[in-house]
């Protein structure tokens, strides 16, 4: 190390954080090891105290969790697992996480490097117990601004030791659209209260005016600002627990032990990847639409549909750890879909630190094993400071399980089956604004089907419904009361799984989940959006695994003057899922104006009896359909998840379910169904190099709907897709889309 | 449990493995590293063919030996799909759902199905079997995914150390475009 030298603020130089920054990532470059650490001294010297250290900061995170959003939380925060607390070095990197968020770790260091490239030590000054607060998706790593960091410094003698930090995801963003992930925005003005990295409280105590801001610039101030204290909450505890650690294992130790953690987790996580992959290259893809043309008339630049475009290849590098390249994804555009790239990772890392970091200590080890390439001018790495991030979460949630499916081929071609299983995560949120009859006005959001979605297929067994989230561990998706009191109008008609709703495949994916929310006393108004990831106009991945059918994308179904008080009166039925209402509909059981949507639908103005309904979370399959076997099929019509109809054309399964829910199985019809089955295989399939060069055809003579060919034009902009592409259909060099 | 033996194993790939199994070898502390093994002798006995399993692709197909100098694709019924490091899907047979009456016979309810003015279902069967091998839901246009393109010299060498006595730095190489380069001469 050079010279000490006094900065003008009186702290050493090699004590600043533009010194740790700078160092780390030299020693890290020059060996590969964090911070050069080569040897784990500690660990090795006195293994029980250093375990004993890491616990103390392990359970400092895990209590502020459990304890803060209990002081204050909205009920996204609290009931659900949508929040993080963390505790990382002066540098940003995850020391230790509590359950919930776990990816949300690769956005600190993104906060802290630009408080850092930006002098913030000189002004405004990093003081102990300062609060810090961000959720701009550029400069602070934030998917997007609906998760609101909050950051306080450890700061001993003058030198930051570590950062506490939290992350959760508020239920009101502000925007011109209401809700937390406005859908229809054109850049980043649009995209609500937006944030770069800013001290917004010091002591461990808020500003008054940053309260008054959250009041004034969102919809749903009050439940903002508990969410705000429920973050600063946990990190003032966490605060309190690395003074006192520091002070039992003095600030040596702790610098030193710090290291070795991170570069022991690096080493496993490594570990694990060189133990379960199978080296090489995987590719995947998926689709967003934007259906935006007649919507945005102000602004005639963003007035038109896009089919947005997620390629992927993961390839092992030399050293084991994962490159993650997205070339061929779409160049950013007019609407909120973007993303950079802190926030990419934080998707991408869902995947892989619940994949990879697993027996080992979750640190910010992950992201050295993780190379991400985004290419820059791409939806992931704008070319511009102003591109829209409202909701990067709904596409980017389809690109980490792209990546995540190419990890579980890679597991199932090594053998490691129990792991791999189809990886998808149709997350659906609605969302919107509203006055109250009394003149009150509010902004909402539903988290319910965030908080869990089915498990995909394995190779040897069906998927299980609303059993996992890839965005955090502790699947939930809250109790329908904690909605019911938070969004007046809304009450749940019907919430359960949608039959058939699914990819299906020799093992099928688990159920999806639906909801009917009924609008009752709407008061003076109402409107309402969907905020989820892809819609059902493509699935929500374009591979399926093995042969069955990726999940669907998710279904919405509006109803608006209905004669619901009519059948209430007369006592009949209503339905109880969104595949039952548009089946209501068709049958006359329900009047009114019955729409089912493959994309966003506009702001719906809902009003007395009307109806919204969504079905999501469904899994993909895995496997030939027709190798189903038949005993499986006969249960599934039993508990009413495969409807009769389908089972036959999709598995060829002929059986019939009475009243009292006995199926009765025809084998003779089954056998030829099947065989039927297989011979329009054969009858309706042509050689794939037949179809190639027909296909071919349509490319050259560009005879495909426009939106589709400028979907290829914002993905050849780009190099190496652009080979790819040409190659894979042997296009002249100088052949223009 | 520490490590998977070959009954297990069977039963893993064959589907008939019991949750609390299943939930033992996940809780297991590391992966036992001679699974590969087991895991191909289980699969070898499983085929009808002599042809050496290099590795799994897909649940009916296999990286296999072939001869000296050949590493193909070949699918549990004895078709063979040719060099592993061009995308077996072009010797597929393929059959493009497009019509919205045809979309809607693979998902349930029908609003669930995709749009048919933006995708198209393809689904890839093997000739040998008519076994549904791949499902691809895309734009017209897409070129066929690729889904996995196997280091096999470097995972035998590095990973399991047993190196493969025909290594070559051109095992890994994606040989796509050579396919497709063909089938252009033939228009």
């Amino acid at each position: 190390m050079g010279a000490i030298i006094k900065e003008e603020a009186g702290v050493l130089v090699e004590k600043t954080m533009k010194f740790k920054l700078k160092k780390r990532d030299e020693l890290y470059g020059e060996t590969g090891h964090y911070w050069g650490i080569k040897e784990l001294t500690l660990k090795e010297q006195d293994p029980i105290k250093y375990e004993r250290f890491f616990s103390r900061l392990q359970s400092s995170v895990f209590a502020a969790r459990e304890k803060a959003r209990f002081v204050a939380a909205s009920p996204g925060g609290r009931e659900m697992g949508e929040s993080l607390w963390a505790l990382t070095t002066a540098e940003g990197d995850a020391l230790a996480i509590s359950l919930g968020f776990i990816s949300h770790a690769a956005a600190f260091p993104i906060s802290i490097k630009h408080m850092v490239d930006n002098d913030f030590e000189e002004n405004p000054g990093i003081n102990d117990g300062d609060v810090f607060g961000a959720d701009d998706p550029m400069t602070s790593g934030a998917p997007h601004p609906g998760d609101t960091y909050t950051l306080v410094p450890i700061v001993i003698e003058g030198e930051v030791l570590a950062w506490a930090c939290s992350v959760n995801h508020i239920m009101e963003a502000g925007a011109p659209q209401a809700g937390s992930w406005p859908v229809f925005t054109v850049d980043t003005f649009m995209d609500g209260f937006v944030f770069p990295p800013m001290k917004t409280g010091e002591n461990l105590r808020q500003a008054k005016w940053w309260e008054n801001l959250w009041m004034r610039r969102t919809r749903a101030g009050a439940m903002n600002v508990l969410d705000d204290k429920m973050r600063l909450a946990g990190c003032s505890m966490i605060h309190s627990s690395l003074h006192e650690i520091i002070k039992e294992f003095g600030v040596e130790y702790y610098r030193q032990a710090c290291k070795e953690i991170i570069e022991e987790s690096r080493r496993m996580i490594l570990d694990n990847m060189r133990s379960t992959m199978v080296p090489g290259q995987y590719e995947g893809s998926c689709f967003r639409i934007s259906m935006l043309k007649g919507q945005q008339k102000i602004w005639p630049h963003a007035d038109k549909d896009e089919l947005i475009h997620v390629h992927g290849v993961l390839s092992v590098n030399e050293k084991g750890s994962l490159v993650w390249d997205t070339e061929g994804s779409s160049r950013w555009g007019y609407h909120g879909f973007n993303g950079y790239p802190g926030g990419a990772d934080v998707a991408l890392h869902l995947q892989m630190t619940t994949t990879f970091a697993h027996n080992v200590k979750a640190t910010g080890g992950v992201k050295m094993n993780v190379e991400s390439i985004y290419h820059k001018g791409s939806i992931y790495n704008p070319d511009t400071e102003f591109a829209s991030c409202a909701n990067l979460w709904a596409q980017s949630m389809q690109m980490e399980c792209v990546a995540g499916n190419a990890v579980h081929l890679s597991f199932f071609m090594r053998g490691y089956l129990e792991e791999a299983f189809a990886v998808d995560d149709v997350w659906e949120g609605i969302q919107g604004s509203g006055v109250l009859a009394d003149g009150t006005p509010y902004g909402f959001t539903n988290f319910e089907w965030v908080g869990g979605t089915a498990m995909g297929a394995y190779s040897f067994k069906d998927g299980m419904p609303t059993a996992w989230c890839s965005h955090t561990q502790l699947c939930n998706i809250g109790n329908s009361e904690e909605f019911e009191y938070l969004i007046p109008p809304l009450h749940h008609l019907g919430r359960k799984l949608e039959p058939g709703y699914c990819g299906h495949g020799k093992y099928r994916g688990g159920i999806g989940q639906t909801a009917i929310h009924w609008m009752k006393e709407t008061g003076q108004r109402l409107g309402v959006t969907r905020a989820g990831v892809t819609t059902s106009l493509n699935s929500y991945v374009s591979l399926g695994m093995n042969g069955g059918y990726p999940a669907p994308g998710v279904v919405t179904v509006t109803a608006k003057n209905t004669n619901l008080d009519e059948i209430f009166a007369a006592g009949g039925d209503t339905p109880t899922t969104a595949g039952e209402l548009l089946e209501y509909a068709k049958e006359g059981k329900i009047t009114g104006d019955v729409k089912g949507w493959k994309y966003d639908p506009p702001e719906q103005s809902m009003g007395e009896n009307d109806l919204w309904a969504n079905a999501a979370g469904g899994s993909g399959g895995w496997g030939d359909p027709l190798e189903r076997d038949i005993d499986a099929v006969v249960e599934d019509i039993r508990i009413g998840q495969i409807p009769e109809e389908f089972a036959k054309v999709m598995y060829g399964v002929v059986a019939t379910k009475d009243e009292n829910d006995l199926v009765t199985l025809n084998e003779t019809e089954t056998k030829a169904e099947r065989e039927n089955l297989y011979a329009r295989r054969r009858s309706e399939s042509m050689p794939a190099k037949q179809w190639w060069a027909e296909e071919r055809k349509k490319i050259i003579e560009k005879n495909m709907r426009n939106e589709i060919l400028e979907m290829y034009r914002k993905s050849v902009c780009f190099d190496g897709y652009d080979k790819h592409f040409k190659e894979f259909w042997q296009l002249d060099e100088d052949f223009e889309i | 449990m520490e490590q998977v033996n070959k009954g297990l194993m069977k039963k893993l790939v064959d589907g008939k493995i019991s949750d609390d199994d299943v939930m033992e070898m996940r809780r297991m502390v590391k992966k036992d590293h001679k699974r590969f093994w087991t895991y191909l002798e289980v699969l070898q006995e499983g085929v009808s063919w002599d042809e050496k399993i290099l590795m799994r692709l897909n649940d009916h197909l296999y990286i296999v030996a072939k001869g000296d100098s050949e590493r193909v694709v070949k699918c549990d019924c004895g078709y063979e799909y040719g060099d592993y490091r061009a995308n077996w899907k072009l010797n597929t047979d393929l059959r493009v759902r497009e019509t919205q009456e045809q979309m809607d016979e693979v998902y349930f309810p029908a609003i669930a199905a995709p749009e048919a003015s933006w995708m198209e279902v393809r689904e890839y069967f093997c000739p040998g079997c008519t076994a549904q091998l791949a499902v691809e839901i895309v734009p017209s246009g897409y070129p066929m995914i690729f889904e996995a393109l196997p280091d096999l010299d470097r995972f035998y060498r590095e990973y399991m150390s047993q190196p493969l006595n025909d290594e070559s730095t051109e095992w890994f190489q994606n040989r796509t475009a050579e396919e497709t380069a063909k089938l252009k001469v033939n228009i």
